[in-house]
């Protein structure tokens, strides 16, 4: 019986690597499964559960695959918060749209934390803060059917990094080549990836 | 500065080669940082308009090439220091070497081009292509300690065989500089046409060749197309319709003849603000907790129509009156917009939408509509027409910290507020076609 060589070897992994990535996969349904669990347990408990790998990255920690991040006010860092609304990459603080950092009413707030002021010497008026995947990508890009869906978990500086799959019925992805199906479902793929540092020590 | 890099001072072929790798990437790099730190005190300054400064600069430079005039141009007439290559091990030497060639300022320059080159670096005022430029400079210098092994073992062969061509070299370089002054007299550069036309000033108003506009010190200046500048003190927020001028005072909006100062008018509530007149009429905002209302009043019949609400925090922006058109802006946490009325059949348009972006202070002349764009990192002055749907964009600030703020519109020349976030500084500047 002849013996497979390296090149048929490489074509049928390459053929199936793509097949499982196209299909729905057991990594989806534990993608969801691990975002519910993380929603209504919370704490070190899911921290546990989810065991996350240290995680080298293309462009952002965790985030191992090339799909490149959605649109943001620091690209390619889409660091956004529970609700998919975009975040300072480094501090963690809450930031409009022109990426400054603003209190919970929206103010934009100077380096000493008071509100800006405009050339007029009255407080800015709040700018938009809208959401990365559902509003900035579906302006950047003028796709409509965006959601955030699947997501999965790594460590990244030492706590649970939640990466995010931002989905679409869209057959390309941000990138501008094929998409694949990744952790998203109901017949939408993977267009773009944010992140959310959880806080859970890992 | 040639020998330094043989086998002979080096002490092998191999050492060679990686003293000149090292004097090449410092040269580059240095230069570059140097056009980096150019190209952002270009944008720092507002230097776009320095563009025809750059060109006049060229053909200047290129006369003194051409021995049609002379001037000594400011330089260090020092060469690199010798001592190092005794007194330092190679690594160091050779980047020390090619950091103080590749940063320009601290050597001899024979030729003027290298002052060409820094000035256009500031005038393109965008720092990462300005440190693509000036990397070019540092790569000359690289190439020139590289260039001679490939020629002669002897680099100094080399040197004279350039030396020799000297008349050539400089003709050369008065017929780049020559395309380097008309290049930039004639590109539509970023920022060509914009000028700037009053420091420490905002909210610029544009009527028939007149233009007003205040000052941070809180005063209203009008400056007619003739004569002299006139001054109103304790006021804000200025609108220039022909003969009048309405702006906002601690008591509330004053209308007045601004060739005298003549009261002509007066809105008198400290919660109205904003004026825009087109006489008879005025548009302005009137804020009544928990809103702020657009109104526009005809203060020769005394009716008042309302056409905007919303409610606090939204910003309802600096309204703009003109040609029987009304323009503003309002800015949610949702969204910010662009909308036109015709006051005639109170129809309405949206100009623009966005929800990443800050929309504001629009400006409207007959059925063109200017406004300032914000995006992260960059705002635009965009113009678009009621009657369509194409957009232009006027000028451009890369910048996260300087931003376009209120705008003027007329018939030639479109008017902005420059405003550096930072400092608060404001400056007026007219972008032109």
């Amino acid at each position: 019986m002849p013996q497979p060589d390296g090149t048929r070897l490489d074509r049928q992994a390459e053929r199936l690597s793509a097949k499982l990535a196209e299909s729905q996969t057991r990594k989806s349904f534990l993608g969801r499964l691990g975002a519910a669990a993380l929603a209504i347990a919370g704490g070190s408990a899911v921290a546990a559960a989810v065991k996350p790998d240290e995680a080298d990255a293309f462009h952002l920690c965790g985030h191992i695959w090339t799909t490149g991040s959605c649109p943001s006010p620091y690209p390619p860092l889409a660091r956004i918060d529970r609700k998919g609304y975009p975040l300072h990459p480094s501090s963690g603080r809450p930031i409009d749209n022109l990426g400054r950092i603003v209190d919970s009413a929206g103010y934009a707030l100077d380096g000493n934390g008071n509100r800006l002021l405009g050339p007029d010497g009255a407080v800015l008026a709040p700018g938009p803060r809208t959401r990365v995947c559902e509003d900035w990508t579906r302006e950047v890009k003028g796709l409509r059917d965006l959601r955030i869906q699947g997501s999965w978990y790594r460590c990244c500086g030492g706590q649970i990094r939640k990466l995010t799959d931002c989905c679409s019925f869209s057959s390309r992805r941000i990138n501008g080549d094929a998409s694949l199906v990744g952790y998203c479902w109901g017949g939408r793929r993977v267009y773009c990836v944010m992140y959310y540092d959880t806080g859970l020590a890992c | 500065m040639l020998e330094t890099f043989t086998p002979a001072v080096c002490g092998s072929r191999k050492r060679q080669i990686v003293g000149q790798s090292l004097f090449a990437v410092a040269a580059v790099v240095t230069s570059a940082m140097l056009g980096l730190l150019l190209g952002l005190l270009g944008s720092m300054l507002g230097a776009e308009q320095a563009v025809l400064g750059a060109a006049a600069l060229a053909l200047v430079a290129a006369a003194r090439e051409a021995g049609l005039i002379r001037f000594s141009i400011p330089q260090a007439r020092r060469q690199v220091p010798e001592h190092w290559r005794f007194e330092l091990p190679l690594p160091v030497w050779a980047t020390g070497y090619g950091a103080g060639l590749g940063a320009g300022f601290f050597t001899y320059q024979p030729i003027s081009t290298f002052w060409v080159a820094c000035a256009g670096a500031l005038a393109l005022a965008e720092p990462v292509p300005a440190a693509l430029c000036v990397s070019l400079y540092g790569a000359g210098r690289a190439l020139m300690v590289v260039w001679p092994r490939r020629r002669a073992d002897d680099p100094t062969a080399a040197v004279e065989r350039l030396t020799s061509r000297r008349g050539t070299l400089l003709r050369a370089n008065v017929i780049a500089l020559v395309a380097c002054g008309i290049l930039l007299a004639v590109a539509p550069a970023a920022g060509a046409g914009v000028t700037q036309i009053a420091q420490n000033a905002l909210d610029p108003t544009v009527d028939r060749g007149n233009l007003a506009f205040a000052t941070a010190s809180g005063d209203v200046v009008v400056r007619p197309a003739s004569g002299p500048d006139r001054t109103y003190n304790g006021a804000a927020e200025p609108s220039l319709s022909g003969p009048y001028l309405a702006y906002r005072d601690s008591a509330g909006i004053r209308v007045i003849r601004w060739a005298d100062g003549t009261e002509v008018r007066r809105i008198a509530s400290p919660n109205v603000s904003k004026p825009a007149l087109a006489w008879p009429l005025i548009a302005f905002v009137r804020r009544a907790p928990p809103y702020d209302k657009l109104f526009v009043r005809n203060l020769v019949t005394g009716r008042v129509t309302l056409y905007a609400t919303v409610r606090l925090p939204t910003d309802l922006g600096r309204p703009s009156l003109r040609h029987g058109r009304l323009a503003w802006h309002s800015a949610t946490r949702k969204e910010s917009k662009i909308m036109v009325v015709t006051l005639s059949s109170g129809a309405r348009r949206t100009m623009a939408i966005t929800r990443i972006g800050l929309l504001g202070n629009p400006s409207i002349y007959r059925t063109r509509v200017v406004w300032a764009d914000a995006r992260f990192g960059v705002t635009f002055l965009k113009q678009g027409w009621v009657t369509g749907s194409r957009r232009v964009v006027l000028a451009r600030i890369n910048s996260r910290t300087v931003s376009y703020w209120t705008t003027a519109l007329a018939s030639n020349a479109a008017y902005m507020t420059r405003w550096v976030m930072p400092t608060v500084r404001t400056d007026l500047f007219r972008r032109t076609p």
